[in-house]
């Protein structure tokens, strides 16, 4: 099977007071924020490699990984992780990080697609910045494949992907044939939620996490192929159709009070909070 | 082309600031620090959840195996080890780097793999025959084979000449001997970097390194010492009972161990270093989060100026550090030969530094401090160790200014083709050195020389580079006098080299952070390195009246009369007085 990966930077979100606005309001200021890989996306990336591994020999890829990302030079640093961890080749597309909108990089996303003719294309839910939820929907429109969004739980099957979607009150199951759009929710890391044609049943992953690289296989992920393409070249005729008015950081939150007893609680939930 | 014969510090006893050898400051590769990213990224995953093991490893005084065999598949073993033997082929500035990294985590691992690479297994990448290499590198890159470094023993630490394990030749093969001490990783080792006595034909006594493994006869280690810092670290004795090492595991030339040993500790240094800046990036992390959120009086401790002095200290203290640590890592990586004075400084410089911010970082933690529920006695505990072992700080500082003054005798011989060196022959020396102090009276007075100036710093640093050839010529001066006043004698006068070995150590970490902060200028402007301009002249500042103090009592001080204190007490062995 071949997978591809759509990966986005992210300011890491466990320092996300660090995020500035200026006082002028018309953009968040980036400088000193560190950049990770949205976590969703690592989490498809986990996805895709149990997708073409047997569990039990993961340094060994019974398919094809390809990762994608839309972005600065910079972001080159997060596909080499992805190659370290496993990933077989990268692609990045330059662009910068203002021009972009979910539209836009489902078009980008399709024009690839074209080019390396996938079986899968693996992406988290959302990000976890503008957290739009959106890409994968509109990609599989464009492509007018089927997809498999908020996926829990995947087996691979001979004729396509058994996927456990979590909905609101539940888990669906639907079944895709390839080609397809998948996107993945938090729970698609769990020992035993993906399991490919080469594993064996009943097979547990000793980790409940993104695996991450070790060192040599950091040395040898420099050597792995990276093309870099041009967003321009890709969607010529399209822009970004989302205008961003103003930025304004979520007002801060009130100190809380201390409650003497389950008296003073109550009334103060009542008269105060007005919740009972 | 640069001469890479020719040391900074050496050069700047003589008055000569070679400030090529400094500038630029040294930065990382575009494609190594995209590779150090996810390098650090990768060991953040593996040590970052493990604080609580680490606490427990420190109680239980020993790390688990299975811990052990994570780090190896991890790969840390082989981070020096160069690719066509399977490691990752770091060279210095790469692998403090990563040492740092783990040290933020944990100084007991830190160590673990820095004995392994700064030390054990050194002597084998530097002087290895190829025979050797093959034999050894693949197996100790992925840890299969962990090494030791064994030099010292019970009746030989400072004075390592002093070594009593023999090597004698028998057949082929050499027979060694004797007992080590204190091995850090003894108790995982499978190879070991032994130094031993042997002697030549006229019966003069040398020294050789041997690689000695594990599975050799007569070869066994300790138990586990109990330490009070890196705890979960092994150290334990090495004992060679007639050990059978073949001719073809000498390392290094016969008879040459003592340099062999000198050149291992000077190459490894930045590994220590590069873990006394981890540990200092993360006290700060602690610190500041404490101090932030700690109220006393109404307002967090981070609002009081005596907290902000110590948190403020700690900034420039590890800002400098690693300004001279990946100086001299850039240093062995651009291939300079002579760069001992230079390591040695920044061991002294890095160790103390660390170990005053762990003391503060403590303080400013109050009682929770001490408390064994928080991490600060923990790292204050491993933090203590790196001013004694790799040299203690007194030795280093008296190898500092010992060479520099050796290279004084030098010149002097070159002045006078009948006058030795004073180190060789002090009593000749000492009736020209007259002559050399008037030669070299110009520098006391300030007549411009030749290089006596930066030429190459942003004029926004021309404050601070004054500072530096200012006091490079106190220093130049301080050599001078030293020698005049002590003359043969100086070997004997510790306090005055002392000072000089302070001057020097300030004075070179002046000049890597002057380069440090010039890059900066240079890439982000006067705005954008704003604070590093502060810290600069913060740290400029510091070092200027503390070489002005040090000069200043270099011809009137107390040294006699404090050391007539210290005798009367080892007279005594016990303090004598008493309020009742
Ligand atoms: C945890 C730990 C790990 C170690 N790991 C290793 C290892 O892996 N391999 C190895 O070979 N060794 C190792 N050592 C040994 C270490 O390098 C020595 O302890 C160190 O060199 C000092 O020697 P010593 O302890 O004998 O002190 P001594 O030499 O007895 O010195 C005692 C004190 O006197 C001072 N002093 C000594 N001579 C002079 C002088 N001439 N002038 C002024 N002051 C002087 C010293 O600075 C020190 O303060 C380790 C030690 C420890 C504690």
């Amino acid at each position: 099977m071949k997978i591809l990966v759509a990966l986005k930077r992210v300011a890491d979100p466990a320092n996300h007071n660090k995020v500035k606005i200026p006082a002028s309001g018309d953009r968040i200021d980036t400088a000193g924020l560190e950049w990770q890989i949205n976590p969703f996306d690592l989490y498809a990336l986990e996805t895709a490699l149990r997708l073409t591994e047997n569990g039990k020999n993961p340094k060994k890829r019974e398919g094809e990984v390809v990762v994608l990302t839309i972005g600065p030079k910079e972001t080159e640093t997060n596909l080499r992780s992805a190659l370290a961890t496993g990933a077989d080749r990268a692609i990045r597309i330059e662009a910068v990080d203002e021009e972009l909108d979910g539209r836009l990089v489902a078009h980008a996303l399709a024009k690839i697609v074209e080019e390396e003719k996938p079986d899968v294309v693996m992406m988290g839910k959302q990000v976890v910045d503008s957290e739009t939820n959106m890409v994968g929907q509109v990609l599989a429109e464009l492509l007018d494949w089927p997809m498999a969004t908020f996926a829990a739980t995947i087996q691979e099957q001979p004729d396509g992907l058994l996927v456990e979607r979590e909905v609101d009150g539940g888990v669906a199951k639907v079944k895709v044939t390839l080609p397809a759009v998948v996107t993945v929710d938090l729970r698609i890391v769990s020992p035993t939620s993906v399991r490919s044609k080469h594993t064996e049943a009943g097979f547990k992953y000793p980790y409940e996490e993104v695996r991450f690289a070790p060192l040599p296989a950091i040395m040898q992920a420099k050597k792995k192929p990276l093309a870099i393409k041009n967003l321009s070249e890709l969607t010529p005729d399209l822009k970004s159709t989302t205008r961003y008015v103003k930025y304004e950081a979520p007002p801060g939150r009130k100190a809380g009070i201390k409650v003497k007893d389950v008296q003073e609680l109550v009334q103060k939930l009542a008269t105060e909070a007005k919740v009972i | 082309m640069v001469d890479t014969s020719v040391s900074f510090m050496r050069s700047l006893c003589m008055g000569v600031i070679e400030e090529q050898i400094v500038l630029p400051f040294p930065r990382v590769q575009d494609e190594q620090r995209e590779t150090l990213r996810t390098v650090i990224e990768s060991i953040r995953q593996l040590l970052g959840s493990k604080e609580t093991d680490f606490a427990a490893w420190d109680r239980a005084g020993e790390m688990p195996k299975e811990f052990i065999e994570q780090l190896k598949e991890f790969g840390l073993f082989g981070l020096i080890v160069p690719e066509e033997y399977g490691g990752l082929g770091f060279k210095s500035t790469a692998y403090s780097r990563t040492l740092q990294e783990v040290a933020k985590y944990d100084a007991s691992v830190a160590v673990t793999i820095g004995a392994h690479s700064s030390i054990g297994m050194r002597g084998l990448v530097l002087f290895g025959t190829d025979e050797q290499k093959q034999r050894f590198l693949p197996r100790l890159a992925t840890g299969e084979m962990i090494a030791a470094f064994c030099l010292t023993e019970p009746g030989a630490g400072s004075d390592a000449a002093a070594i009593k394990t023999r090597a004698e030749k028998d057949g082929d093969d050499w027979v060694l001997t004797g007992n080590k001490l204190w091995i850090t990783n003894g108790g995982i080792a499978d190879f070991f970097t032994v130094f031993a006595r042997t002697g030549d034909e006229s019966g003069k006594v040398h020294m050789t390194a041997f690689i000695v493994t594990r599975d050799m006869e007569g070869v066994s280690v300790g138990p586990h010492e109990h330490k009070m810092g890196l705890r979960a670290s092994s150290t334990t004795t090495l004992h060679l009972d007639s050990v059978r090492v073949p001719e073809q595991n000498v390392l290094g030339p016969l008879n040459k161990g003592f340099k062999v040993a000198m050149q291992i500790l000077n190459n490894g240094r930045t590994g220590l270093g590069g873990g006394a800046i981890g540990g200092m990036k993360r006290l700060i992390e602690m610190s500041t989060q404490y101090a932030n959120q700690r109220q006393t009086f109404g307002k967090p401790i981070s609002e009081y100026g005596s907290i902000k002095l110590k948190v403020g200290q700690m900034v420039v203290n590890c800002y400098a550090t690693e300004a001279v640590v990946d100086m001299v890592a850039m240093l062995i990586d651009q291939g300079y030969e002579e760069y001992a004075v230079e390591a040695a400084i920044s061991k002294v410089f890095a160790s103390e530094a660390l170990w005053q911010a762990a003391d503060e970082a403590l303080q400013i933690a109050g009682g929770n401090g001490y408390m064994c529920e928080y991490p600060y006695e923990r790292i204050l505990r491993d933090a203590r160790i790196n001013r004694i072992f790799e040299g203690t700080n007194e030795i280093l500082r008296l190898f500092i200014a010992l060479t520099a003054m050796n290279d004084v005798g030098s010149q002097l011989q070159e002045l006078s083709s009948t006058v030795k060196g004073i180190f060789d022959d002090p009593i000749k020396g000492f009736g020209v050195m007259r002559q050399y102090a008037m030669k070299h009276a110009t520098l006391v007075t300030g007549y411009p020389r030749a290089k006596s100036r930066f030429t190459l710093v942003d004029p926004l640093l021309r404050e601070h580079a004054a500072v530096f050839e200012d006091a490079t010529r106190h220093l130049a001066a301080a050599v001078d006098r030293i020698l005049r006043k002590h003359g043969r004698n100086i070997i004997g006068k510790q306090l005055a080299s002392r000072r000089l070995a302070n001057i020097m150590i300030d004075l070179f970490v002046l000049a890597c952070v002057l380069s440090r902060v010039n890059s900066s200028l240079a890439e982000r402007g006067a705005e954008g390195a704003q604070r590093e301009l502060d810290i600069l002249k913060v740290f400029a500042n510091q070092v200027q009246r503390r070489v002005r103090h040090a000069f200043s009592l270099i011809d009137i001080n107390d040294d006699e009369l404090i050391k007539g204190v210290a005798d009367y007490a080892f007279e005594q062995e016990r303090f004598v007085w008493d309020n009742i």
